[in-house]
């Protein structure tokens, strides 16, 4: 446990040789699916997901335990409500990390991350503009080395953008951690920004999301034992990182956005036309 | 089970569907010629954390990935089995591969050192649908002999090989193909470390990977493949057309459907005569010897869809019969009516396929250089170093 | 799956506008939790919280089995939640809802992987013997804030439970009767507490503590935090919902750790209190032959 630390109070690098502030690559592409109305591709580090989102549509016929553990993570009540369903779902690939692990549908970490995530996009989608309808989101894992909800938010985010659905602002999220090992309360402690797998393992940290440029933070998830003398600083750190996050983001936006008008591909504007704006 | 979901069509589109799939030469939705498969973009190599991975894009934007991951395992055996082990286990009942009888002593491979699992958004991994696609691709895997062959390090230990089949798309189309050439090309991309050990010890591996031998091994002057994992083709009849890689739409029109599996046997030393293995000698243009490894039908939606009803038993056309297609199937004159084919009526297929059909489609998947050569070739022509 | 019934429009905008002016509709403060209640069951280990309307009961048992391969020398800890149709008819037996899954990792994260029962002390022979303790959560009656009262109960139980002492003599591993020797409690290292705060209207400007479930249902965001009396945070979910400023949940968790401090010398002295009504002289006065029945003059 404590081999991250020692070496880090040395030299004040980490691990993979960042400074306490400093976000890994980040490296993102949307539009990489033609079949779905939104998608998007995000790594950040070795942390790569993959996003998919369907509709607003109609809802589909609901199979057999779509509501409890199979679909999971609806907000909002299915077809009835007025306002669209958000429908997350979340696989992680067995390949995913170092040693192959499987995790059913029904593993309540995946539940709880496909719930947090609904939640946190339903609260920032204009999802009253669609109601009677159902928004899928669909996020592939295909490697992990720590950050994954912060990594998963994120490409969500992306892939409504790209799927044109009306929303307050971009929701981003990073993770933030201490160096002081939990319980222990020392002064000298360096918050540290976007942790890895083994940071992760290490060292107690927490996910922050907020939306656009604001301090308003829509998700927040710590995990770990922490002195609550700490968390000031690690929340400090966690939203300037969101901040930063989201300018990558909005560049990939505009990117993109640049070269289709380039292209001269003329946006079908899904849902754009048929949606009455109130 | 269905092989996708719903198509929402009506019976006149179905219909109209139908008769110009039956026409010489079929005319498809896409444009295609019934032999065309959908253009794809494919890579592999996109998972440094895999042993092997690859992942396809078809045109019409459904896309899939695979990930192999391999880790050493003990091999279980029994001793007493060396004697009673007859050749014949590597055929196509899944009953006598799960049995897992210890083949292993005898040098050969055992069925579950393969794991091969399909995710599929939006369906749970034990809806039936998905573990008949895992089942389907797994099978046609162990079909193929040599392949668990592959996986053995020594008598005590072999690898186990995780396969897992992600589809990231929508299932837009019934996924069967894209997935199985998608997981071709991960099997062929996919290296283990080379083995340092010898004789039976505990297995020690050479650390550099740029060393790691590929698991279908590469012939080391021309970088030819020698021998390649099976593809599993879907292939339909529809009148008296054989359409190949059919979409969902033509999928909802099919007369039957068959998943064909198709192995390589060009440089195959070890045809002992395995039951299912059926060498073609047909023609001898250029092209594959290829071999029939496994054949599954697929029930295509078209028989869950509700018949048409032609103008001169519809009600509203005021004409005073009963109509009710509920109803219909209990009464026999109505029955009749409905058995006859109709210009432009839909009538969804009924009963099994004949035998000589069954036959045609399998006779035009193994045709030499035919569509299964092509799509080997072009799958030959991705990168895989 | 039948759906508990919405509250009405009206309803809805009356709560709200009584937020507006702090004003709560049974009369609390913002930050006040309704009277809780706790009382422990003749056995050990079984505790009964009601918080307002709300009602859990905890019971924590312990068996003895062989420990996972890859951990011998920990002992097994569970808990286990189970919302059944009495609670409400939203719920099904066997059919996990969102809110019993989001329920079980909160408990879980808090209590289990915050390390508050030493697992290793539950190990008795390494590899082979091992102490599984089992904590079953039964919600018996649902009105709003069940996090706080089910963890209340959890650690409640778990603190008042004791396990058949055992003792081990050349290889031989002797469990006793309780009438043999006197069970002991668990090693316990620290006592976590959820506070659950809710937020209302669009800017989630209005915090509120132990929101009943008519205002569960109108909130538009909340926010979890475990706590121990150490100020040591051992879990934090905001799972979405509205946004809130940085600050004002900073502001929350120093709000939080003041109510865990309260919900833990609580839990304290009625531990003290009913270890007080247990102890009447040990084994000695159980065995006595006196009864205490007044002779009849």
């Amino acid at each position: 446990m404590p081999l991250d630390t020692s070496t880090y109070s040395l030299a004040l690098l980490r691990v993979d040789g960042r400074r306490w502030n400093e976000l890994r690559r980040i490296h993102a592409q949307i539009r990489t699916q033609a079949a779905a109305d939104g998608s998007s591709y995000l790594e950040m580090g070795h942390t790569k997901v993959m996003c998919v989102v369907t509709g607003p549509s109609e809802p589909g016929p609901r199979r057999g335990g779509a509501g409890g553990t199979g679909g999971g993570g609806g907000v909002g009540a299915g077809g009835q409500s007025k306002d669209a369903e958000v429908v997350v779902n979340i696989v992680i690939a067995g390949f995913s990390s170092v040693d192959r692990k499987r995790r059913g549908r029904g593993d309540k970490r995946t539940l709880e991350m496909q719930s947090t995530l609904a939640n946190t996009l339903a609260a920032t989608l204009h999802t009253h503009l669609f109601p009677h309808s159902q928004i899928n989101i669909s996020l592939h894992v295909l490697s992990q080395d720590g950050s994954l909800l912060a990594a998963l938010i994120n490409a969500a985010t992306l892939a409504c953008v790209d799927a044109g659905i009306p929303m307050t602002d971009y929701v981003t999220a990073c993770t933030a951690g201490s160096t002081s090992t939990y319980a222990a309360n020392d002064e000298g402690a360096d918050p540290l920004l976007d942790l890895n797998h083994q940071e992760e393992q290490e060292l107690p940290g927490l996910t922050v999301a907020t939306l656009g440029d604001s301090d308003k933070v829509v998700a927040l998830v710590c995990e770990s034992r922490v002195q609550i003398s700490r968390l000031e600083g690690m929340l400090a750190v966690g939203v300037d990182g969101c901040k930063q996050v989201r300018e990558i983001l909005d560049q990939v936006i505009k990117a993109q956005g640049q070269k289709m008008i380039l292209d001269g591909t003329v946006d079908k504007g899904t849902g754009l036309n048929d949606m009455d704006l109130d | 089970m269905t092989s996708s979901q719903q198509v929402l069509l009506s019976p006149a589109e179905l219909s109209y569907l139908h008769s110009s799939l039956s026409l010489t030469p079929p005319i498809r939705p896409d444009g295609r010629s019934p032999t065309q498969y959908r253009p794809l973009s494919a890579e592999t190599g996109i998972l440094p954390g895999t042993n092997g991975s690859a992942r396809i894009c078809f045109a019409d934007g459904t896309e899939a990935i695979v990930g192999v991951k391999a880790e050493v395992e003990k091999t279980k055996r029994k001793w007493d089995d060396d004697a009673v082990y007859t050749e014949n286990s590597h055929n196509d009942d899944e009953e006598q591969q799960q049995d897992g009888r210890g083949e292993a002593s005898n040098g050969n491979g055992n069925s579950d050192w393969v794991e091969l699992t399909v995710e599929i958004p939006g369906y749970r991994d034990d809806d039936p649908s998905t573990v008949f696609l895992a089942q389907m691709l797994s099978e046609a895997l162990l079909a193929d002999g040599g392949f668990i062959k592959k996986l053995r390090i020594n008598r005590r230990f072999h690898w186990k090989l995780y396969l897992d089949i992600l589809l990231i798309s929508p299932p837009l189309s019934y996924p069967l193909p894209l997935l199985s050439l998608t997981t071709h090309l991960a099997l062929l991309a996919t290296r283990l470390p080379r083995l340092k050990s010898e004789g039976d010890e505990d297995p020690f591996f050479d650390d550099d990977w740029a060393a790691a031998p590929y698991l279908y091994s590469r012939n080391p002057t021309t970088k030819r493949i020698a021998e390649r994992p099976p593809v599993t083709l879907l292939v339909m009849a529809v009148g008296g057309n054989i359409i190949f890689d059919p979409s969902k739409e033509e999928l909802a029109v099919a007369d039957v459907a068959l998943a064909v599996s198709i192995g390589d046997a060009t440089t195959s030393q070890r045809s002992q005569g395995e039951d299912d293995r059926m060498d073609v000698d047909s023609g001898n243009s250029g092209g594959r010897n290829l071999k029939l490894l496994s054949i599954r039908t697929v029930d295509p939606p078209s028989r869950l869809t509700p018949p048409g009803v032609a103008n001169a038993a519809n009600s509203a056309y005021g004409h005073a019969q009963v109509v009710n297609t509920g109803a219909n199937q209990k009464m026999p004159e109505a029955r009749q009516t409905e058995s006859e084919a109709v210009e432009g009526v839909w009538k969804p297929p009924r009963g099994g396929a004949k035998a000589i059909v069954m036959g045609a489609l399998v006779q035009k998947v193994l045709v030499r250089g035919g569509v299964a050569d092509e799509v080997l070739d072009a799958l030959e022509g991705v990168d895989t170093s | 799956m039948p759906r508990e019934a919405e509250p009405s429009l009206n309803e809805k905008n009356f709560v709200l506008q009584a937020l507006q002016d702090s004003v709560r509709l049974d009369g609390r403060e913002l930050e006040e939790y309704r009277p809780l209640a706790l009382t422990f069951g003749d056995q050990y280990g079984v505790a009964d919280v009601t918080l307002g309307k709300t009602r859990v009961l905890a019971k924590a048992s312990a068996e003895l089995t062989v420990p996972y391969a890859d951990r011998p020398l920990d002992g097994i800890f569970n808990i286990a939640t189970e919302l059944s149709p009495m609670t409400s008819p939203a719920f099904e037996v066997n059919r996990p809802t969102e809110t019993e899954v989001l329920v079980s990792r909160l408990l879980e994260k808090t209590v289990r992987r915050s390390g508050a029962l030493d697992t290793e002390s539950l190990c008795l022979v390494a590899g082979q013997k091992c102490w599984s303790i089992r904590v079953d959560v039964h919600v018996l009656s649902h009105d709003g804030n069940l996090i706080d009262a089910a963890c209340f109960a959890v650690v409640a139980a778990l603190r008042h439970f004791r396990k058949p002492d055992t003792s081990m003599e050349g290889g031989v591993l002797t469990v006793y009767t309780p009438a043999e020797r006197e069970p002991v409690p668990l090693s316990w290292l620290h006592s976590p507490f959820c506070v659950t705060w809710s937020f209302f209207g669009e800017e989630g400007d209005i915090a509120l503590l132990d929101a009943t479930w008519m205002e569960e249902q109108v909130r538009s965001g909340s926010c979890t935090i475990s706590l121990n009396k150490h100020g040591e945070i051992c879990q934090i979910a905001k799972l979405g919902g509205v946004p809130v400023e940085a600050v004002s949940l900073l502001q929350c968790t120093n709000i939080a750790l003041i109510k865990a401090k309260d919900l833990s010398s609580k839990l304290d002295n009625w531990l003290a209190e009913d270890a007080k009504r247990r102890d009447k002289g040990g084994l000695l006065a159980e065995l006595s032959a006196e009864n205490d029945r007044v002779p009849d003059m």
